[in-house]
């Protein structure tokens, strides 16, 4: 009995050693806070040597939780990897560094199109765009042919109960935005209105709205048109070949994850050399064949040969794309006519 | 006949409890093991899941983060716990003690956001810097009252009498605690523990919110892998997480019930 508490109180007390005499401060460390699987292991390993630094990565799983814990005062991360519209929330409350662009030269090399025509943050104030997504249709190529490309495949009644929409209430409400002729941040109560019988118009042929299921659904053969994001839905066709992507003509709404350093970050040099380093275009299309989303670097394109950027990220995107933005106080528009739609039969 | 039904009833109802609670659990480690992506469709057996689970830095340093919280608060909330409970049990009628109970009784009932937030915010104006450290604090916060309750209710026939006896023989306190009181509350402590352990690997809000840069648990990581990255990962590791947590909690029934039945609170 004895012999085993000891040999217990041994291991812990070895173990707490190890942990603390890992944390030693021998190199400077870099803390990443960002999404799971959103960065190549090599090229960390690769910007570690470099740098002789030590990078650690920790991941959060929406950008509301990682806000309110922000907020709440949580500190010693270099670099945060938030949604555009919550990079923008944070910089108004000063959670998040001006930035100082001759630091970070590889800026030159952002996609001048996406800042203008797409970007909140048009002048890389506070954020420098990491990578691009977008919402989509996958459809079943096999039962239905090839698709008019438009959102309207929605009022097909002989496919009722085998399509689905987003469970997301800006998502969703801005597809009927879209096809209604309007954009997705407009808050006009008219189009707000328009775009709401819109999506209730359809909700009758959809089997349900759905965020997670889709994916499997659409695979199996139980749903045969889906909207959905295209990080995952390139996937799934990528594995199916009895399946294919719709870019609906009228816009689909484009979400894009910015760097910044918040302005409690112990080493902003690091952060800084970090930013630059994979906006660097040999590691940003090293990163996107790892990632599958889109960075919007120009030189990135003709290096990344592996994969079909023209899939992950279409030019006509920068045209019919549009950001979803945070409306504030509008917000509660939209929560209104969501909770209309959900209630509609 | 009334018997033979009732006792039929009751084994469909058994049968259908049994499916609905371990059928997504089949469900979950069979698609660990298909070849497909999304597990939309059955498209081969494959071991390519585990394979690349075991090559993922991020998940295995997820995995040494969370052992080493679990063992750390197992340990301290284990001594707290049982130090409460027994406090608990001697001076069960005074006042001072009723506070300590009810203390000892809110993790209990306290929404894990709300315990969360708020041990941050204490952390925060503590300045206390985020980190492993913290979240084993906060672990070792909700594990006590687990472990005091196990424990508890293994004094509740804990027969004092033979503590008087041992005393009546010249027997010193150091040596009664080990000859008597630690044997006999033993399996309770075991018990406690083992659900200290559980809780500790399970627990996801009040981590998320109490760590700090570099720990980044399992149950943190599954969540950001569930929004963004291979999801047949997440069933793989699912399934590797799941076969430690049972045997854990298999191991902790076992050894609770060698020792006669105790009573667990789960």
């Amino acid at each position: 009995m004895k012999n085993i508490i000891t040999k217990t109180l041994t291991s812990i007390a070895l173990l707490l050693s190890t942990l603390i005499v890992g944390c030693g401060p021998s190199k400077p460390t870099l803390n990443v806070y960002t999404w799971s699987d959103y960065i190549d292991d090599t090229l960390i390993a690769e910007f570690e040597k470099t740098y002789n630094c030590n990078v650690i990565v920790d991941t959060f799983d929406s950008n509301e939780a990682m806000y309110s814990k922000l907020k709440a005062g949580a500190t010693g991360y270099d670099i945060i990897i938030p949604t555009s519209y919550m990079a923008k929330l944070m910089f108004e409350q000063n959670m998040i560094e001006k930035l100082d662009l001759s630091k970070i030269p590889n800026s030159k090399f952002i996609d001048k199109r996406y800042l203008t025509n797409l970007a909140f943050d048009k002048t890389m104030q506070y954020s420098i765009p990491y990578m691009l997504g977008y919402t989509c249709i996958a459809y079943n190529k096999q039962k239905l042919g090839t698709l008019d490309n438009s959102w309207n495949v929605f009022a097909r009644e002989d496919l009722k109960g085998r399509m689905t929409l987003l469970d997301d209430m800006r998502e969703t409400i801005g597809v009927g935005l879209f096809y209604t002729g309007s954009k997705i941040n407009n808050t006009d109560d008219k189009a707000l209105e328009k775009a709401k019988n819109q999506i209730i118009a359809w909700k009758k042929n959809l089997a349900k709205f759905d965020n997670e299921v889709y994916k499997i659904g659409i695979t199996s053969g139980e749903f045969l048109v889906v909207q959905g994001y295209s990080g995952d839905l390139l996937q799934v066709v990528s594995e199916a070949k009895h399946l294919d992507i719709m870019i609906p003509r009228e816009g689909v709404s484009i979400s894009c994850d910015d760097m910044v350093i918040p302005t409690t970050a112990p080493n902003k040099d690091l952060a800084y050399k970090f930013i630059n380093f994979f906006m660097e275009p040999k590691n940003a299309a090293k990163n996107m064949a790892f990632t599958c989303f889109f960075a919007p670097i120009p030189e990135a394109k003709s290096l990344a040969k592996d994969i079909d950027l023209d899939r992950i990220f279409p030019d006509v995107l920068y045209t019919t794309g549009q950001l979803i933005m945070d409306m504030g106080k509008d917000n509660k528009k939209f929560q209104n006519i969501w909770d209309e739609i959900k209630m509609t039969k | 006949m009334i018997k033979a039904n009732s006792r039929f009833t009751s084994l469909i109802i058994t049968i259908f409890v049994i499916i609905f609670m371990y059928l997504p659990i089949v469900m979950l480690i069979s698609m660990s093991f298909n070849a497909s992506r999304y597990g939309g469709a059955w498209t081969g057996f494959s071991l390519k899941w585990y394979v690349a689970l075991f090559k993922d830095h991020s998940v295995i340093n997820a995995t040494m983060n969370t052992l080493v919280v679990a063992l750390a608060s197992t340990f301290f909330s284990t001594i707290i716990g049982t130090i409460a409970a027994w406090v608990l049990n001697a001076y069960k009628r005074s006042n001072s003690q009723k506070l300590h109970y009810a203390l000892i009784y809110a993790p209990l009932v306290v929404p894990d956001v709300l315990m969360g937030i708020s041990l941050l915010l204490m952390f925060v104006s503590l300045k206390i810097e985020l980190g492993l450290a913290t979240v084993i604090m906060a672990h070792i916060t909700f594990s006590v009252s687990f472990v005091a309750f196990t424990v508890l209710a293994r004094l509740q026939d804990f027969d004092f009498n033979l503590i008087q006896a041992a005393q009546d023989l010249g027997a010193s306190s150091t040596r009664i605690f080990v000859k008597i009181i630690l044997p006999l509350l033993l399996p309770g402590i075991v018990a406690g523990a083992m659900m200290a352990f559980t809780l500790s690997m399970d627990d996801f809000v009040v981590t998320f919110f109490v760590g700090g840069p570099g720990s980044t648990t399992l149950p943190v990581k599954v969540y950001s892998m569930m929004k963004h990255g291979p999801p047949a990962i997440i069933n793989a590791l699912s399934v590797v997480f799941m076969a430690v947590t049972f045997s854990v909690a298999i191991i902790g029934n076992l050894l609770a019930r060698k020792k006669k039945s105790t009573l667990i609170i789960s």
